[in-house]
């Protein structure tokens, strides 16, 4: 019995200081990667203008390791207060529940919003022979696995943009998983694999070097309008690296409203949207149930390929 | 592609960058001159700290101290026959004789102004040689980085001297430690008991700590030595009257630059080996060989030109292919990948300011370094070999600990450092060499992906290994590495059977 009525009263006093105005201390981000990445980079700017937004101090921590999955469970396993945010990456951080034993799903969070939205492409050196899209399928049709596709690591969207494209056109490639993009493309320009799929923000300052075929997004982007999509050249594939903020699962659903009010208004902000598009983000912005309905479909395409083609 | 070198330069007079460069040197000499603590150890105890600080401030540091404590070595070498530094072996054999003769003060100018020299010619040779490298990068692919690991292992293991078993040993426990952790290609666990933070494999940085740091500290507290050092060894003039004397001299400087750059470039081998090749070849082409080991000052201008002369071109590789041919260069490669500087062909496009800023700190580390270690302070510094040990190595082991901390914020990471101190501490009892792990870690992760990227571009084709130039000219300089020295020691063995006969 006292042990219920302390149990009661703890919980009691747990829940206070979501009933008192929120945030009354500093919010939390954590960031699953180093200082200095996209993803750092964007906390970092959503941080800074979301102080403004919702009338407290917010820190960005960084627990980098494990591809993220020690940010990642970090986030899923802390109080649901409103006081631990997170970074989420799509699809990474859910591919790393398929190939591994990790401590989170993709119901282990609350989603509040998602910022930016970089598609992949189908890239070759500005050297190689091929020009099309077209030609570079056909020479993978040719000869099953005569095209080394170099990626940033298996399990990653590079490594799905490359499995959906072969599966659409019915060709087959032989994957190389480099240790980051950089070394990827580093080896692309060097000639050393055939052909990338990095995302296009990582082709974007190199025009000289690298020759971008396709874009596996909805649309054309504005980064690289002459560019046709994979849709347009007759192969429904998308794959992009998403980036947005998360919460534990479980957040207080005033807190919720609250955060996501505020996230909302920080995308609002003109001058938040400047600095996103100076570091070369493209935005896709999702509030809520839509980030969630994008988290579920890109858990089901992690869960698909891994089911088909398990990459370890 | 020079001129962003020029534009580089007014950044680097910017007082935040240039004091970091002074406080590196002072601080480099004062690491170096304690027996035992390395410049590689200086390095990674600091390196943590640097990671909050701007680019250049940060690199600014590094390449002060990188360049300080090569020299700093040569203090308590010269007055009481320790290298203060492994590099300072070579400048025992003639700086000590001299101390024993009143020449002490003149010794350390030798060596004051041949490491400057050396520095000098080395960052010479990084600013003209590294950018157009890096455009040759491109030519490494997969086969090729494999080739170089295992060329930058095979030149640890049978260059070092010393017994080649227990470098080979050395070096597998290296690859060992390079194992731990998700596997390059399918990120399969190995050796990582469920534990996430070892998930990403051990960081360099953490084993350096450990390894370097550690036996010297628990040798500092382990004995009670005494090292004060009586003025009347020192007999010091001042640096400008000194200089004349050492005119005659720059044959050895020249080739010792020479030595030093070449072997700061290939990877696996490192000051050490220069400083040795350095006085051999002077010594062998003195018209006086016999007053070597006696106190012939040119045997340490010869040993203190080559170690310094290895400093900046031990960097070329780091920054052109992404492979650190030494410790030093591995934790510098990472402060600057904590930097947002990926090294490779892009990087002097992408980055100039700072690489070329870094360069030129280099030089002018070097070139400090005759001001701050000859003309000004020479002899308080070798006042410092008279501070109390116990305290010394009580400072070192907060600054160890608080720096290996900061790295991920986690205590899991200290107590590794410490596992590998403890490792470190036996090793060096049982007198394995240290520098064999290091490059087994770093070369040996390098070989392993690259060899299974190879592999996979190939279609699981061994001759992929082989197919082009480059890869061919690797396996050349690799077999070349392991026979000559073997074929060498036969020879003298078989000269010396002559000889007894």
């Amino acid at each position: 019995m006292k042990r219920t009525l302390s149990a009661v009263f703890c919980a009691l006093t747990l829940a206070t200081p979501a009933l008192a105005e929120y945030p009354e201390k500093p919010i939390e981000i954590i960031v699953g990667y180093s200082a200095g990445g996209g993803t750092d980079v964007m906390a970092r700017t959503v941080a800074k203008f979301l102080e403004e937004a919702i009338g407290g101090s917010v820190v960005v921590k960084n627990m980098p390791g494990a591809g993220g999955q020690i940010g990642f469970t970090e986030v899923a396993k802390a109080a649901p207060d409103g006081y631990t945010l997170g970074t989420f990456n799509l699809p990474a951080a859910l591919a790393l529940t398929k190939d591994r034993d990790a401590d989170y799903t993709v119901s282990s969070y609350t989603y509040l919003a998602n910022f930016v939205e970089d598609p992949n492409t189908i890239v070759v050196a500005a050297k190689s022979p091929f020009e099309t899209l077209g030609q570079l399928l056909d020479a993978a049709k040719a000869d099953a696995g005569a095209i080394t596709v170099g990626l940033s690591s298996l399990g990653g969207n590079d490594h799905f943009a490359a499995n959906m494209m072969a599966e659409a056109a019915g060709a087959e490639f032989t994957l190389v998983p480099f240790k980051g993009a950089s070394m990827a493309r580093t080896a692309l320009m060097g000639g050393h694999v055939a052909a990338g799929t990095m995302t296009l923000g990582q082709t974007t300052n190199f025009p000289d070097e690298l020759r971008v075929l396709a874009v596996l997004g909805d649309e054309r982007s504005p980064f690289a309008p002459d560019v046709p999509t994979a849709k347009e050249l007759g192969f429904d594939v998308t794959m992009s690296s998403l980036r947005g903020i998360v919460a534990p699962a479980g957040l207080e659903v005033d807190v919720a409203e609250k955060l996501r009010a505020a996230l909302d208004a920080v995308n609002a902000n003109e001058a938040f949207q400047t600095t996103m598009a100076e570091q070369g983000n493209p935005m896709s912005f999702a509030l809520g149930a839509d980030f969630e309905a994008v988290a579920q479909a890109q858990d089901a395409v992690a869960a698909r390929i891994w089911e088909t083609t398990p990459w370890k | 592609m020079y001129t962003d070198l020029l534009h580089a330069l007014p950044n680097v007079f910017a007082l935040a960058n240039f004091a970091a460069v002074i406080i590196g040197v002072i601080a480099g000499i004062v690491v170096g001159a304690m027996p035992g603590l390395s410049a590689t150890m200086a390095i990674s105890v600091l390196v943590p700290f640097t990671f909050g600080l701007e680019p250049l401030v940060a690199l600014g540091l590094m390449a002060g101290i990188y360049n300080g404590a090569m020299y700093g070595g040569a203090i308590p070498a010269v007055l009481l026959r320790i290298p203060g530094t492994p590099a300072a072996v070579a400048t025992t054999f003639d700086g000590y004789p001299m101390a024993q003769k009143g020449q002490g003060g003149f010794a350390l100018q030798v060596a004051v102004v041949s490491s400057s020299l050396g520095g000098i010619a080395s960052a010479f040779a990084l600013m003209l040689l590294a950018p157009p490298l890096s455009k040759v990068t491109l030519l490494f692919g997969p086969s090729e980085v494999f080739w170089v690991a295992v060329f930058g292992l095979c030149s640890i293991i049978f260059l070092l001297g010393g017994s080649v078993i227990k470098g080979l040993i050395s070096a597998c426990f290296g690859v060992f430690v390079s194992v731990v952790g998700s596997d390059p290609i399918y990120g399969n666990d190995r050796f990582t008991f469920s534990q996430l933070e070892l998930l990403d494999g051990i960081s360099i940085v953490i084993l350096l700590v450990g390894l370097y740091a550690l036996p010297p500290v628990i040798d500092l507290l382990e004995k009670p030595l005494k090292t004060g050092v009586d003025d009347n060894k020192l007999g010091t003039e001042s640096l400008w009257k000194a200089l004349p004397r050492m005119k005659g001299f720059w044959k050895t400087w020249l080739r010792g630059s020479l030595i030093g750059i070449w072997i700061g470039i290939l990877p696996g081998a490192g000051g050490s080996m220069a400083a040795f090749m350095s006085y051999n070849e002077a010594r062998r082409s003195s018209k006086t060989p016999d007053t070597w080991g006696e106190g012939e000052p040119e045997g340490v201008a010869a040993a203190e030109v080559a170690n310094n002369a290895d400093t900046a071109s031990a960097l070329i590789p780091a920054l052109t292919l992404g492979i650190p041919g030494t410790a030093v260069a591995a934790v510098m490669l990472g402060g600057l990948l904590v930097h947002g500087l990926q090294p490779g062909p892009m990087l002097f496009r992408d980055n100039s300011d700072i690489v070329f800023g870094f360069m030129w700190q280099f030089l002018f580390g070097a070139i400090l370094l005759v001001l701050l270690g000859g003309s000004l302070a020479t002899n308080s510094f070798a006042k410092l070999l008279n501070l109390p040990r116990p305290l010394l190595g009580a400072i070192i082991i907060v600054l160890m600990v608080i720096g290996v901390y900061s790295i991920h914020g986690r205590m899991f990471d200290v107590y590794l450092m410490l596992g590998f101190g403890a490792v470190g501490w036996v090793m060096d009892k049982l007198k394995f060499p240290l520098p064999p792990v290091v490059l087994g870690l770093i070369l040996g992760a390098f070989a392993e992906e690259n060899l299974r990227l190879a592999l996979r571009i190939g279609r699981g084709d061994w001759a992929v290994l082989f197919q082009n130039t480059t890869s061919l000219v690797l396996v050349a300089l690799t077999v070349g590495v392991i026979v000559v020295p073997l074929v060498k020691s036969r020879l003298a063995k078989a000269r010396q059977a002559e000889g007894q006969a």
